[in-house]
């Protein structure tokens, strides 16, 4: 289970509105890459992993991911707080505003909604944690398209913290799946799935 | 840049991070001996830290309501921060 703390892992204060961002920026809040599909994806990969660093890594990246989803809520509610109907239309903002007036749903860039196809939980502790490597790196790579066109430092901070994130993360997920390999046979990593099988022989042909 | 309130929010995040940040560490690195003696300072910097903003602007945490009046939502919400 888990309980509130109640404030952001890193704090957001943005005085400038700015929806034209905003749209941007809720990419990672519902998007393919975002922080909603890394909690999911971490936190439903967390039954199938039978070693115990793997567990607490998937089991507390995933709550850290749950704090991730937070802070880029609370940017894009920021920077879409008291807008005038003029500023919704001249920023290109009208679409979301039609449908969800300024509250915060979980959508991509391009208005695609957070769907689970986005993120794999496959019951195998190799494939999941390599999904888990390339998850970092294009959430990594969405921050550093997302920095390269915003100017205002006060959502460029809370950014570039997640971005930071990301490779830290990528970094313990490459850890883990060194401890996986190490619990396999290195001639084969592949004989048999440890989430699965119960020894070598069950896996047929 | 912090965008903190004040520096007691400001050490609460400062040692809060310390906490999330060694804790993915000693996931994969569980016998690092130096590592398990920075989770202890950090553990108590935080409680510190915790205690000492609590005492001024209410709790952080549903188990630490102490008044007898529901303090827990009446500070701003985190997602609040900035434009007040």
């Amino acid at each position: 289970m888990w309980r509130y703390e109640k404030r952001l892992q890193y704090p957001v204060k943005i005085t400038q509105t700015n929806p034209k961002l905003a749209q941007f920026i809720i990419s990672q809040y519902g998007g393919p890459d975002g922080e909603a599909a890394a909690a999911l994806r971490y936190l439903s990969q967390r039954y199938a992993m039978p070693y115990e660093k793997g567990k607490a890594i998937l089991n507390d990246i995933g709550t850290e991911e749950l704090g991730h989803f937070e802070i880029i809520g609370a940017i894009v509610h920021q920077l879409t707080r008291n807008l005038t109907p003029k500023e919704i239309e001249e920023s290109g903002f009208g679409p979301y505003y039609i449908d969800h007036t300024t509250g915060i749903w979980p959508q991509a860039a391009g208005g695609i909604p957070l769907n689970a196809c986005e993120f794999q939980s496959k019951g195998d502790p190799i494939t999941d944690l390599f999904e888990n490597l390339a998850a970092e790196q294009k959430a990594r790579t969405t921050y550093d398209n997302i920095l390269r066109v915003v100017k205002d430092p006060e959502v460029c901070d809370p950014i570039r913290f997640l971005r930071a994130r990301e490779v830290v993360h990528f970094q313990r997920f490459g850890e883990a799946l060194r401890d996986v390999q190490d619990h396999l046979d290195s001639r084969n990593f592949y004989a048999f799935n440890p989430a699965f099988d119960k020894t070598a022989g069950d896996k047929n042909c | 840049m912090c965008g903190c309130e004040n520096d007691l929010m400001k050490k609460v995040y400062e040692t809060g991070f310390a906490l999330d940040d060694i804790l993915l560490y000693l996931d994969t690195h569980p016998t690092d001996v130096e590592a398990m003696t920075y989770y202890r300072y950090a553990q108590q910097a935080n409680r510190d830290a915790v205690r000492a903003y609590e005492q001024v602007y209410g709790p952080l945490m549903i188990t630490q309501v102490a008044s007898d009046d529901w303090s827990w939502m009446k500070n701003p919400w985190p997602w609040e921060g900035g434009m007040h």
